[in-house]
C-alpha cells in the first residue's frame, strides 16, 4: 500500500511542483482543469454517448409535450411519466462512467486534501501533539516518551486521557522547515514529520497510522507504524486552511468541484461529450 | 437588576443587551473620515487618572524622562477635572467642551423619577418593536436600536464637518460611537457580550465550597472531575429569540492528567493544552441563538490549578469579537475589524482589567497583574499602529491601565489604608509607580512622532487619591430625617425597596448624586418646588459638610454643590440637585450607589479597589502637559476642546463653555 501511495503522492508533487510559490488558486484551477478533462474522458468513453444523446432528446420532446398539451391532464401526466423512465435510463447510462470514475477521483480528493486543507505552522506556533495507543494498551503502564528535535519545543508534560486511550503535548515549532519528532514506546522511535513555515503549496501530513489498509488510503502522506506498534496514531493539529474568493472563506472541496465542474461543462462541446 | 451590584453596576455596558442578535446599532457608515492635509496636526494622549501630586513627585525623582522633556517644551499643570469627576462625566466635558449641564451626563448612574429606579447614564437599548413569534421563538422583523445619551456634539464631529481627518481610540463615554466618518472605536462604556453582566468572569472550581460564590463581578460553576473529564458549559448571552430569554451557552469539556499539572481544553472547533498557571491566547467562542442567528466572542482561558481530581480554572469576560462585532463599538464599522485583522482579537471591553477577580480573591496580585500586562501590550502596539500612519488631523488615543491598577493598588502605597499588607507593599507597592514609569513611555513614543508642526497634549481626566472610608449617604439621610423606611429595623435594599417615599424627602442614588423628592418631579414627591426645595437643598448642603467622622475626626463631604450653582445649559434642569464631593480618603459607599441604605454612616473600606477618584473636584485634578506654553491660569478639561478647535481655526459653537489653554 505504501508503495502506491508513495506512486500517487510523487505524482501530484510534480505536478503541483511549478505552482508552490504561486497562489494556492493556480494549483488548484490546474489540477481542476486536469481532473475536469479526465472525468470528460471517462465519461466519454465509458458512457452509451449515442444511448445518452438519444434519452436527452427524448427529454426534452417530452418537456415540450408538457408545454403543448398542457390543458389535456392525461396526455400531461402520460409525458411526466414519460420523463421519468427516461431520466432513469439516463441515471442508468451515467452510472456507469460514475463508477469508473469513483475511485480515480476519491484519490484525488485524498490526495488534495493534505495540499489544500491545512495550513503549515507558523514558527513560534503551539499545537496539539496526539499519539493514540492501540486498544488493549494499557495508557498508564505504557511508557510513552518525546523527543523534538531542532526547530520543535515541548511545551507541556504528557497529558494522558484514558477514556481514548491517547496522550496529548503540546509542541512549538520555533523554525522554518520539516521537523521530525521522535515518540518512544516501549522502547521503540517512532517518528512524525511536522512542516513549519512551508511555501503556500506544500503537502501537509497530519497523522501517520499503523498498518491498516483504509487508514492508509485515507492518510498516504506518510509510511505507515509497524504492524505490532503499541500506537495507533500520531496526529499534529495543524490550522485549517480556506481558499479566500474575494473576502469569502470557500472550503477547498467547493472550489475544487465548482472549478472541475465549470471546467468540464466548457470543454464538453469541444471534446464532443455528451453528459 | 438581581446580578448587579456595586462597582459592576458602575462600569457597565447595562443596556443594549436585546440589540445585539436583533440589530447591528444605528449606523452602518462608510469608510473615510476628512481629507484635508492639515499643516498642523494634534496627539492627544488620554492617559486616565494620572494624578498631579504622583506626577510631580516621580518626574523630581527622574523617573518620568519623557513627561519632564515635554513639561521642559512646553508646559504642564494640573488640569480642572469635571464635577463629579466621575470618569464618564469628565470625558464628557472633554468630548463636548461643555459641563454636564450642556452634555446631560452628571454621574454614572442615574435615575428614574417616576420608578426611582436606576440607570445607567450613557446609553439606552430599544429592542426590536416588531416580532413575529412561533412557539418559543421570536424573530424581530426590525432592527433595534442603541442610542448614546450623551447630548453636544463631540469635537471629532466639528472637525469631520470642516473635513479635518481624526482618529480617536478608544474615548471613553463614547459607547455607542456618535455617527461620524472619522475613524472612532469605543472605549469605556462599551460593554462585553454578557450584557447586563459587567465583568462578568467564569471560575470553573471543583472547590466552589471554599470561596463565596455571590460574586458581584463574576460567576463560580462547580464542576466535578469524573474519570479524568470535567463536563460543563460557558453562559453567554441572553437568547432574544427565546420567548422565555435563557441564556445561551457553549458546552466544553477539560481533560485533565492523573499526575502531571496540565489540562486540555476543548470548546467548540478550539483544543488547547495549558500547564497550570497558564493563559490561553484569544478563543473565539460562537453562541448560537437559533439556527440562522449567533454571535461571535472572544475570551481567554486560564489554569488556575489542577490536581488529581481538582481544577480551577478562569475563563475572562467575553469580550466583543472585534472581527465580527456584535454590537456597534466603531466607526466606521470597518475600523474594528481593520484593527482585527491587523492585530488579531484584543481587548474590546471598556474596562479591560479583571478587576472583580482581584478584589474577591479568585486572583492574586501577579494574576491581575498578568493580564493586564497583556492589555498593556496591545495598547502600546496598537499606538505605534496608529502613530505610523498619522499624517494629518487630530490623533487622539486612551489609556485605561493607568486608571485601573491606581484603582486596585494604591492600598499598598497607604500605610493608612485599612487594606494596607506590608508583605504585600514590598512586592507590589510599586505597581503605580511602575504604570507611571510605564505612561512615560507612551509619551516618548508620541515623542518621537511630534514635529513642529504637531502639537502634543498628554492629559487625564481626573487624578487620584486613597478611598479609606465609605460614606453611606442613604444611611446619613435617613439617621438626619430626610429619609424614611418602611420597616426602620430592616435596612434598605437595591432600589429603594424599604423606603416610605410619602415621609421621605431626599434620596442618594450614583456616586455622587443626591435627589430632593421633589412633588411634580418624582413619582411620590413631597417636597414642594421653590423656596422649600431651595432651603432644604441648602440645609441637606450646610449638614453634609459640617458632619464630622467620629473616628478620625476629619470631614467626610469636603464640598456639597448646589447644581444650579455650577451646570450651565440645556440639560442643567435634569441634574441631581446636589453633587456631593468627598474629601480625600472618603467617597460614597459602594451601598450608594444603588440606593441601599446599610446601618452604619462611616465604614472602613475592605476592598482591594483601594484607589478613586470621585470625590470632590478641587481634590483630584487631573494633569496636562502640552509641547507649548500654557497661558491659561487654571485650565479645564473642557478648555481643551475649545484649544482643539482654535489649532484648527474653527470657531467654537455657542454652547461650549471652555476657551483656549494657550
Amino acid at each position: 500500500m505504501w508503495i502506491f501511495n508513495t506512486i500517487i503522492g510523487t505524482i501530484f508533487k510534480i505536478l503541483f511542483l511549478p505552482f508552490q510559490n504561486m497562489s494556492p488558486w493556480i494549483g488548484m484551477i490546474f489540477v481542476s482543469l486536469l481532473t475536469g478533462l479526465l472525468m470528460l474522458f471517462i465519461y466519454k468513453y465509458t458512457s452509451n454517448q449515442e444511448g445518452i444523446r438519444k434519452i436527452k432528446n427524448k427529454i426534452k420532446a417530452h418537456l415540450l409535450e408538457l408545454r403543448l398539451y398542457k390543458d389535456s391532464l392525461s396526455i400531461s401526466f402520460k409525458a411526466q411519466g414519460s420523463i421519468l423512465r427516461a431520466n432513469l435510463k439516463y441515471i442508468g447510462y451515467s452510472s456507469k462512467p460514475l463508477l469508473v470514475m469513483i475511485i480515480p477521483v476519491i484519490l484525488i480528493l485524498i490526495q488534495l486534501n493534505f495540499w489544500f486543507a491545512y495550513d503549515s505552522l507558523k514558527p513560534n506556533q503551539s499545537t496539539l501533539l496526539r499519539v493514540q495507543l492501540n486498544d488493549g494498551v494499557p495508557l498508564l503502564d505504557t511508557q510513552v516518551e518525546i523527543k523534538a528535535g531542532s526547530g520543535i519545543v515541548l511545551e507541556t508534560p504528557p497529558l494522558r486521557i484514558t477514556d481514548s486511550n491517547e496522550i496529548n503535548w503540546r509542541i512549538r515549532a520555533e523554525e522554518n522547515g520539516v521537523h521530525k519528532i521522535i515518540i518512544t514506546a516501549d522502547g521503540l522511535d517512532y517518528t512524525k514529520s511536522i512542516s513549519v513555515g512551508q511555501k503556500d503549496l506544500s503537502r501537509i501530513s497530519p497523522l501517520r497510522t499503523r498498518k491498516n489498509f483504509f487508514r492508509e488510503i485515507s492518510y498516504p502522506t506518510e509510511s505507515p507504524l509497524p504492524k505490532n506498534a503499541p500506537i495507533k496514531t500520531i496526529e499534529i493539529s495543524y490550522p485549517p486552511r480556506t481558499m479566500n474568493f474575494f473576502g469569502l472563506n470557500l472550503h477547498w472541496l467547493i472550489a475544487y468541484f465548482a472549478l472541475s465542474i465549470i471546467i468540464g461543462f466548457s470543454l464538453k462541446g469541444f471534446f464532443k461529450v455528451d453528459i | 437588576m438581581t446580578d448587579l451590584n456595586r462597582r459592576d453596576f458602575l462600569k457597565l455596558g447595562l443596556t443594549a443587551g436585546s440589540l445585539m442578535a436583533l440589530g447591528k446599532g444605528s449606523h452602518l457608515l462608510s469608510n473615510g473620515s476628512g481629507k484635508i492635509d492639515t499643516e498642523t496636526k494634534v496627539i492627544i494622549l488620554g492617559l486616565d487618572g494620572l494624578d498631579p501630586h504622583l506626577m510631580n513627585m516621580f518626574m523630581a525623582q527622574g523617573k518620568l524622562p519623557s513627561f519632564s522633556r515635554l513639561r521642559s517644551q512646553g508646559d504642564f499643570k494640573p488640569l480642572r477635572t469635571s464635577d463629579p469627576p466621575q470618569s464618564p462625566v469628565a470625558w464628557s466635558n472633554f468630548i463636548t467642551g461643555m459641563n454636564p449641564g450642556g452634555h446631560g451626563i452628571f454621574d454614572f448612574i442615574h435615575r428614574n423619577p417616576e420608578t426611582y429606579i436606576p440607570a445607567f447614564s450613557g446609553t439606552k437599548s430599544e429592542g426590536s418593536l416588531k416580532t413575529i413569534t412561533f412557539g418559543n421563538t421570536v424573530f424581530p422583523l426590525s432592527g433595534g436600536e442603541i442610542i448614546n445619551l450623551r447630548k453636544g456634539k463631540a469635537f471629532w464631529q466639528i472637525l469631520e464637518d470642516h473635513d479635518i481627518p481624526a482618529t480617536v481610540f478608544k474615548m471613553p463615554a463614547n459607547y455607542p460611537p456618535v455617527p461620524s466618518k472619522q475613524r472612532t472605536l469605543s472605549g469605556m462604556g462599551t460593554p462585553e457580550l454578557q450584557l447586563g453582566h459587567p465583568n462578568r468572569f467564569h471560575y470553573f472550581t471543583t472547590e466552589g465550597a471554599e470561596i463565596n460564590q455571590d460574586l458581584g463581578g463574576g460567576q463560580v460553576h462547580d464542576v466535578y472531575v469524573i474519570g479524568n473529564r470535567v463536563e460543563t458549559a460557558l453562559p453567554g448571552p441572553v437568547n432574544m429569540f427565546k420567548k422565555d430569554q435563557p441564556e445561551s451557552q457553549i458546552e466544553f469539556q477539560v481533560y485533565i492528567d492523573p499526575v502531571h499539572p496540565v489540562a486540555k481544553i476543548q470548546i467548540q472547533d478550539h483544543v488547547f493544552i495549558l500547564n497550570k498557571g497558564e493563559w490561553s491566547d484569544w478563543k473565539k467562542v460562537r453562541f448560537k441563538m437559533i439556527p440562522t442567528q449567533s454571535v461571535s466572542g472572544i475570551c481567554k482561558f486560564y489554569l488556575q490549578h489542577v490536581g488529581p481530581g481538582s481544577i480551577k480554572l478562569y475563563v475572562s469576560s467575553i469580550n466583543i469579537d472585534p472581527e465580527d462585532p456584535a454590537l456597534p463599538i466603531s466607526t466606521p464599522n470597518s475600523y474594528v475589524k481593520e484593527l482585527g485583522k491587523k492585530f488579531g482579537s484584543f481587548h474590546t471591553k471598556g474596562f479591560p482589567a479583571e478587576s472583580a477577580a482581584l478584589d474577591h480573591g479568585i486572583f492574586d496580585e501577579s494574576e491581575f497583574l498578568a493580564l493586564e500586562d497583556v492589555v498593556l501590550k496591545e495598547r502600546k502596539e496598537m499606538l505605534d499602529y496608529e502613530l505610523s500612519r498619522f499624517d494629518s488631523g487630530l490623533l487622539f488615543y486612551y489609556v485605561s491601565s493607568t486608571d485601573e491598577r491606581q484603582h486596585m493598588f494604591w492600598r499598598l502605597m497607604d500605610k493608612q489604608h485599612p487594606m494596607y499588607d506590608q508583605k504585600l507593599a514590598e512586592e507590589y507597592g510599586k505597581t503605580i509607580e511602575n504604570i507611571y514609569i510605564e505612561a512615560d513611555k507612551f509619551v516618548d513614543k508620541a515623542l518621537e512622532k511630534t514635529d513642529k508642526d504637531t502639537i502634543l497634549m498628554v492629559m487625564s481626566d481626573h487624578g487620584f487619591t486613597s478611598y479609606r472610608r465609605s460614606f453611606n449617604l442613604n444611611t446619613w439621610l435617613k439617621e438626619n430625617g430626610y429619609h424614611s423606611l418602611v420597616n426602620p429595623w430592616k435596612a434598605g435594599d437595591v432600589g429603594f425597596d424599604n423606603t416610605e417615599w410619602a415621609r421621605t424627602k431626599a434620596y442618594a442614588l450614583g456616586i455622587n448624586s443626591l435627589y430632593i423628592n421633589q412633588k411634580g418631579r418624582e413619582a411620590e414627591g413631597i417636597v414642594n418646588s421653590g423656596t422649600e426645595m431651595d432651603n432644604l437643598v441648602y440645609e441637606i448642603a450646610r449638614k453634609l459638610e459640617e458632619f464630622t467622622d467620629p473616628e478620625s475626626g476629619e470631614k467626610p463631604v469636603l464640598k456639597a454643590n448646589i447644581s444650579k450653582e455650577i451646570y450651565q445649559g440645556s440639560y442643567s434642569n435634569t441634574a441631581p440637585d446636589l453633587i456631593i464631593g468627598y474629601n480625600r480618603g472618603y467617597r460614597a459607599s459602594w451601598a450608594t450607589p444603588l440606593g441601599q441604605i446599610p446601618e452604619n454612616i462611616l465604614e472602613d473600606n475592605k476592598q482591594k479597589w483601594s484607589g478613586d477618584h470621585c470625590m470632590a473636584s478641587e481634590v483630584i485634578p487631573g494633569i496636562i502637559f502640552t509641547n507649548k506654553k500654557i497661558t491659561a491660569e487654571a485650565p479645564a478639561l473642557y478648555d481643551l476642546t475649545a484649544t482643539i478647535l482654535e489649532v484648527f481655526g474653527i470657531e467654537k459653537p455657542k454652547d461650549m463653555i471652555g476657551n483656549s489653554i494657550f
